[in-house]
């Protein structure tokens, strides 16, 4: 357990010495402040021209938030893909792992090591950038979402999941192949979840189930889903039904069997990563 | 040991020991095997068949590692650390305690001669510097066996002299050197033992000493060389080359010599010269091996 904390704690102090940690903070600022000025104009212009609907600045409220979570969404999966595609495979090429590895600690201790630094390394980022969103669409609107703690909480798994699936893949695979694995693969998650919403929005059995299948296969997007149901209030929710929803959104909770499989998929990965490294000749 | 990597074997057969408190040379051609030895030794490789012990253990288990020091081939370290960073973080992972930990980083700094760069980043030291810092990282924790991949390769002469002292060093204060090495100069100044490898087997072995002594000719001077010479000094050695009248005998023992000279001339042979010739370690491993990766 000690040699799996003192390579997490060398991973982060590599993250803060090649200014990675700086970076991430400056922009995410940027981001947090960028989106505060906008959603107040726009929820402001909202509230001033309702065009006679008393629900719309509330659905100009979830438009926003949905919309500004998607993409802090995609920054927290792009970070993940980032940290984990080279993570290993990175000091292989590189040759640095040798010396590491040579110390008296096993395979899955280092990888463990490196897990838990870029896990805890990525949940701060959600944990601070959806926090603020939300805080922000509170704050100015008074915004209420389902569950906005399920919400990032999902949001959390989800960058697990990512990054676990890279470090798996750079267990074994070279650095580039790894990245171009996992970036499609985030990809075509984010088209199965499209194309689920069209199937079912126009009533597609065939294409609903091409998007379900994968949905399971690469679970990423949805996860997304999952989270962007917490991220909306009830009277949005409830009037959407005959409305229309945001076609990324979802506008029923998980299921369970759901749920289970997100939760299930990064643990065997990481098991499936273990496995994979301890074998790996360096 | 045996390694394969597909159907590409690295290492066919390779029966080695080391004893302890000995500097044991581990030669041979480039891509004769030698890394991969080390590497099984180490745990990075697992081999396909055969087992290695080290200090006891089943190499591959952390344990094995605990009292070793390893200096890779290609020496990378993490460029962004400083070298005391470098060294802290092995330090930890050798489980050496805090309260040690910065006295010895300053003691095997001083040592391998790089006192007060540990301040400075990896990515600022000069090859020599990031070989020096390797060294120190495999001496930092104290270790009984310490395994040295090339450890010169980057060294001008100072640096290998150095090293070379480094190694004598060690061996007074009881560590076990593993040294490979292509150098056979490193090799012949510092080792006890050695064993020469040559396309994944080991071709010769034994104590320094034995094998270049061992390994002796008389170089032969006469005014013809023929059929029945050849075959009369076959009985004392093996012949080697003829150039025109001259030829290189190999031979146990050197003390033959005055019995071949009997021999020549009796059967009518007129001798210019017969000198016997110790061989160096480079002419014993140039007869053993292959021309390497080329």
């Amino acid at each position: 357990m000690t040699a799996t904390l003192v390579v997490a704690r060398w991973t982060v102090t590599e993250a803060v010495s090649r200014r990675l940690v700086l970076a991430a903070i400056l922009l995410s600022a940027a981001f947090v402040g960028v989106f505060g000025l906008a959603f107040s104009i726009l929820y402001g212009r909202a509230e001033a021209e309702t065009g006679g609907d008393a629900n719309f600045p509330v659905f100009a409220a979830t438009l926003l938030t949905v919309l500004g979570l998607y993409a802090v969404q995609f920054l927290a999966a792009f970070l993940a893909l980032l940290l984990s595609t080279s993570a290993i495979s990175g000091e292989v090429e590189s040759g640095t792992l040798h010396a590491v590895l040579a110390r008296p600690l096993g395979r899955g201790q280092y990888l463990l090591g490196r897990w838990i630094a870029s896990v805890a390394l990525v949940s701060a980022y959600v944990v601070a950038m959806a926090g603020s969103l939300v805080l922000i669409a509170r704050v100015v609107a008074g915004y209420q979402p389902v569950g906005p703690v399920k919400a990032v909480a999902l949001l959390v798994l989800e960058t697990v999941l990512l990054l676990t699936a890279g470090l798996l893949g750079s267990s074994f695979l070279p650095t580039l192949a790894n990245a171009v694995v996992l970036f499609s693969l985030f990809g075509l998650a984010w088209l199965g979840g499209i194309v689920e919403f069209i199937g079912q929005t126009f009533s597609n059995q065939t294409l609903a189930n091409l998007g379900v299948v994968v949905s399971l296969v690469f679970p990423s997007d949805a996860i997304w889903r999952a989270a962007s149901y917490y991220l909306q209030p009830p009277l949005f929710l409830g009037e959407a039904v005959t409305r229309g929803g945001i076609p990324f959104a979802a506008l029923t909770p998980p299921t369970t069997a759901l749920l289970l499989w997100v939760l299930a998929y990064p643990v065997a990965t990481l098991l499936a990563a273990l496995r994979t490294f301890a074998r790996r000749d360096l | 040991m045996r390694k394969a990597y597909g159907r590409q074997v690295a290492l066919h057969d390779v029966t080695l020991r080391v004893e302890p408190g000995e500097v044991f040379g581990f030669l041979g051609p480039n891509g004769a095997g030698k890394t991969t030895a080390v590497k099984i030794l180490t745990g990075l490789v697992h081999a396909s068949a055969g087992q290695a012990r080290v200090l006891g253990r089943p190499a591959g288990e952390p344990a094995a590692r605990r009292r070793i020091g390893y200096l890779p081939e290609h020496f990378r370290f993490q460029e962004w650390a400083t070298g005391t960073a470098l060294l802290d973080f092995h330090g930890r992972l050798a489980g050496l305690p805090a309260g040690q930990r910065p006295a010895r980083i300053a003691e095997v700094l001083e040592l391998v001669g790089l006192a007060g760069r540990g301040g400075q980043r990896i990515r600022t030291y000069s090859k020599g510097m990031t070989q020096r810092i390797g060294l120190a990282q495999a001496l930092l924790g104290r270790p009984e066996l310490v395994l040295l991949d090339e450890p010169t390769s980057a060294l001008d002469p100072v640096g290998r002299r150095e090293v070379r002292d480094l190694i004598r060093w060690l061996r007074e204060q009881g560590v076990t050197v593993f040294l490979n090495s292509h150098l056979l100069s490193e090799i012949e100044l510092v080792c006890d033992r050695v064993a020469i490898i040559d396309r994944g087997r080991v071709v010769r072995g034994g104590r320094l000493a034995d094998l270049v002594g061992s390994a002796t000719a008389l170089r032969v001077a006469v005014d013809r060389v023929d059929e029945p010479l050849l075959a009369a000094l076959g009985r004392y050695g093996r012949v080697e080359s003829v150039d025109g009248g001259n030829l290189t005998l190999l031979v146990d023992d050197v003390d033959v010599a005055p019995a071949v000279a009997d021999c020549a001339v009796r059967a009518g042979y007129r001798l210019f010269e017969l000198v016997p010739v110790q061989r160096s370690l480079e002419e014993v491993f140039l007869g053993l091996v292959h021309g390497g990766d080329r």
